[in-house]
């Protein structure tokens, strides 16, 4: 039997399954970045306290700690396998073949989890029931522990948008796909953003023990302020290079969007230089209330937007640029055996080589013809487009339906079916296929 | 479903090492995941119990919070640990495991969520009960509920995924395609059997709890004779019902003759002897490790039977061997997972045994721990910027 090793699609009207990965890697990333901020910031802070014998600092920590325990290792430990979770619901090929490539790296990074969760428990819970200098020792492992976490996962989401060479093509080496060209810009810009989020969450913290302790709170804000800015820097400057090492079909994407991208981007910058120079001169201006919608402003503001934009810049793929994001295979990678599967769908189609198709649509007839377009349209569109006329995630129809019937088809037939359009997966099927989906997607648009 | 079928789904990149390995690392890693879900739900749910016992009775109210907070820090581990097996079982059986995420992909999102605000109502169940509120059961059987639905999505998931030949029905009833993902398929005997063992569970951890303490002057005898006493009878007749439903599942899963299914009964009446006399918990603790090393052995002899049986060649997956990274995880796992595992569960040990501040004097095991884990840490960190750029500059220069 030649068949694809495609799976069942799981699809969510109006909004996609995508959408749901997106949100939970939003929410992720607020979380996760924090708390290897927060990990580098506590050893920072422990390092001063033993050194200078500021017990007082010990109390901003513990406070800082419980929140991180409920932000970071409630939300955050959860939100990360859930991303996996909701990445295999929407590409379980996408994510089938970043396990294949890096299970032993996911292993490892686990060992460095285990630590971490361990660790964070014994860094609070033992503050004062264990000495300092054991205590001080715990921190820089801890510290160590979240930025290898960070090492762990960088290079396979780096991989999910290229390795940046042709090694891991011809090698099939794990090293060589881990190690691509944006490894370490996307590294270093996320550990600016890791700091920046230690020292907004810190002025959270600080600014609540006010009430207690005015000089502590205003001199912790002050400090929180630098923090944030040193981190906004190092993100700033680290996104101009890791933007250099992005691949031809992620600057495309970025050109249509570069002039909404480039105006975002500033407003942030200026808005959040200015929350940070407040925070050093004037420390008693930032209040509970703004420091929480400060938090947030950069969560929807900030992490959101820029999580959308690095799904999209992906595409037409979602993993090593071989697996698009259709979850079928558009290109060799001899060093893994692994075959480009386009040129068989092009001359048998879906509908004989997907595995899950229901035998009484295998063959169109115009009594199933709208069935099978519908079923066609989500397999081949739905993980880059909602298919609803008011769906919210780049609906298909109001893209396509002006077309008409013949337009569609072809426009699927001769521009996405040869691969002409550097942000879209090559969809070339044969022509009953095409006429099925196009009359499906015009229907929808009546 | 027949061969082709379920073969067709392995992954085209191959497996990077051997099938075999994949499947001992799952079982080990299951087990232990599975042993911190269960201390989680018995402290949990006995810790309610408590909370309304604690205002009447002096050694409920000493014993509730810390339930709570071991209900607490397992539910952290168990999500941790949770990964590996997760990982694994992707590798081995990705068709099934993705699979079930596509049937269920609406619970597989309710799962996440549904987790985050179960646990972080744990927190404000811990709050509320510190803060003596008289809300704080209502919201620790929320909390609870909440876990334990996540953890019958979680069976949900296990059910479909080895019910290969029920797929196609599932995602097209009659014909017709079913992109919802509302599936939800239970096998009511096996979740009762691994629900059930959260009592001999936490009632083992109470044994344990009860001796580790005998030490401290700050708890009284007569507390610790009353959580021991709890704890074994917890034991005895969690085992015993356990045990039951094993065998009656195991009768369904025409399983109960086989040697593995023979040697888990034979290491339970061991362990429930071991746990009646309880003469030394820890010694009952190595057993019960065995015990549920042994469950996950059957588990997965169930899935394996499954999946051969209709022609999958588990041991016969294209393999690609990836040496670098193999020996990355090795040395990782071995040397630095242990060392500093270690040092913070020598740490700990040291910490719960001490009144007051331990202080790790110079040459002691945790202060030696320490530095080791400081230098493996940093080691490692080295190693990795230093293999980083080497496959750079080989691959770009």
């Amino acid at each position: 039997m030649d068949m694809l090793g495609l799976y069942p699609l799981f699809y969510v009207p109006h909004f996609g399954s995508a959408w749901l990965m997106g949100l939970t890697g939003a929410i992720h990333i607020m979380a996760s970045h924090t708390s290897v901020g927060a990990a580098l910031l506590f050893a920072f802070l422990a390092h001063k306290a033993q050194k200078e014998n500021r017990t007082d600092l010990y109390d901003y920590m513990k406070r800082y700690g419980m929140f991180l325990l409920i932000f970071s290792y409630v939300i955050g430990s959860i939100t990360g396998p859930g991303i996996w979770y909701t990445a295999t619901a929407a590409s379980p090929r996408g994510i089938s073949a970043l396990i294949h490539n890096f299970v032993w790296v996911w292993a490892t990074e686990w060992v460095f989890f285990v630590y971490e969760v361990l660790g964070v428990f014994a860094l609070i819970y033992f503050m004062d029931k264990v000495d300092r200098k054991t205590h001080l020792k715990l921190t820089y492992t801890f510290a160590i522990a979240s930025v290898g976490t960070l090492a762990l996962i960088i290079g396979i989401i780096s991989f999910m948008m290229w390795p940046g060479t042709e090694a891991y093509y011809t090698t099939g080496s794990a090293s060589d796909a881990f190690f691509g060209i944006n490894t370490f810009p996307h590294m270093f810009l996320r550990i600016g953003f890791m700091i920046m989020m230690s020292g907004i969450i810190g002025m959270i913290i600080s600014s609540a023990m006010r009430k207690e302790n005015k000089a502590l709170s205003e001199e912790l804000t002050q400090k929180m302020g630098w923090v944030s800015l040193l981190g906004g820097f190092v993100t700033v400057f680290f996104f101009m290079w890791y933007v250099n090492t992005l691949p031809l079909n992620a600057h495309t994407l970025l050109g249509m969007q570069k002039d909404a991208i480039v105006m975002n981007r500033i407003i942030l910058a200026v808005l959040f230089s200015i929350y940070f120079s407040i925070a050093i001169i004037k420390p008693q201006w930032v209040t509970r209330t703004l420091a929480i919608t400060m938090m947030f402003v950069i969560g929807i503001v900030g992490v959101w937007p820029g999580e959308k934009l690095r799904e999209s810049m992906r595409k037409p793929w979602v993993a090593g640029q071989y697996v698009y994001s259709d979850q079928i295979i558009g290109r060799d990678v001899p060093g893994k055996g692994i075959k480009d599967e386009t040129g068989r769908l092009s001359e048998k189609g879906l509908l004989k080589l997907d595995l899950w198709i229901p035998e009484r649509l295998r063959t169109i007839t115009p009594e199933n013809k709208l069935e099978v377009g519908k079923l066609l349209t989500r397999i081949a569109c739905s993980n880059c487009h909602s298919l609803e006329k008011d769906g919210v995630y780049r609906p298909l129809i109001p893209l396509a339906g002006p077309m008409g019937e013949a337009g569609i088809k072809d426009y699927m037939k001769n521009v996405i079916g040869t691969g002409s359009v550097a942000y879209m997966p090559k969809i070339s099927l044969p022509d009953e296929e095409y006429d099925a989906m196009a009359a499906y997607i015009a229907s929808q648009a009546k | 479903m027949d061969a082709t079928f379920i073969n067709t789904m392995k992954d085209a990149a191959g497996v990077p090492f051997y099938p075999v390995v994949f499947q001992g690392l799952y079982v080990l890693t299951w087990a232990l995941h599975a042993a911190f879900v269960l201390l989680a739900l018995g402290s949990m749910g006995l810790s309610i119990y408590g909370s309304t016992q604690q205002k009447s009775d002096p050694y409920w109210k000493i014993l509730t919070p810390h339930l709570i907070m071991t209900g607490k820090i397992s539910i952290s581990i168990l999500i941790v640990l949770g990964v590996a097996p997760l990982l694994f079982t992707q590798v081995i059986y990705d068709s099934g495991w993705y699979v079930a995420n596509t049937l269920s992909g609406a619970w597989v999102f309710i799962f996440i969520y549904a987790l985050v605000i179960g646990y972080t109502m744990y927190y404000w169940y811990q709050y509320s009960n510190k803060k003596g509120s008289s809300s704080n059961t209502l919201i620790g059987i929320v909390s609870f509920a909440i876990l334990v639905f996540c953890g019958v999505l979680m069976h949900n998931f296990a059910v479909e995924a080895i019910s290969p030949t029920k797929w196609m029905d599932w995602y097209a009833p009659n014909g017709v395609v079913d992109n919802s993902g509302w599936n939800m398929h239970l096998d009511p005997l096996r979740l009762g059997f691994m629900v059930s063992l959260m009592i001999p569970v936490t009632g083992i951890f109470m044994q344990n709890y009860s001796r580790f303490l005998s030490t401290r002057k700050d708890f009284e005898p007569k507390y610790l004779e009353f959580v021991k006493k709890l704890g074994t009878k917890m034991a005895i007749i969690g085992l015993l019902i356990s045990a039951a439903l094993f065998t009656v599942w195991m009768q369904k899963e025409n399983l109960l003759l086989h040697p593995l299914s023979l040697t888990t009964v034979v290491s339970v009446v061991i362990l429930l002897l071991l746990a009646m006399g309880n003469k030394n918990s820890y010694l009952t603790t190595g057993v019960l490790v065995i015990v549920a090393l042994l469950i996950s052995g059957v588990r997965e002899l169930i899935r394996y039977n499954i999946m051969s049986g209709i022609g999958y060649d588990l041991y016969g997956y294209h393999m690609n061997l990836e040496w670098e990274t193999i020996a990355m995880f090795l040395l990782t796992f071995a040397i630095l997972g242990f060392t500093g595992i270690a040092f913070i569960l020598t740490m700990a040990w040291k910490v719960g045994k001490t009144e007051g501040v331990y202080t790790a004097t110079e040459g002691s095991a945790v202060s030696r721990l320490a530095n080791a884990s400081l230098a493996l840490f940093i080691l490692w960190i080295t190693v990795y910027f230093g293999w980083g750029m080497v496959a750079l500059f080989k691959n770009t220069l």
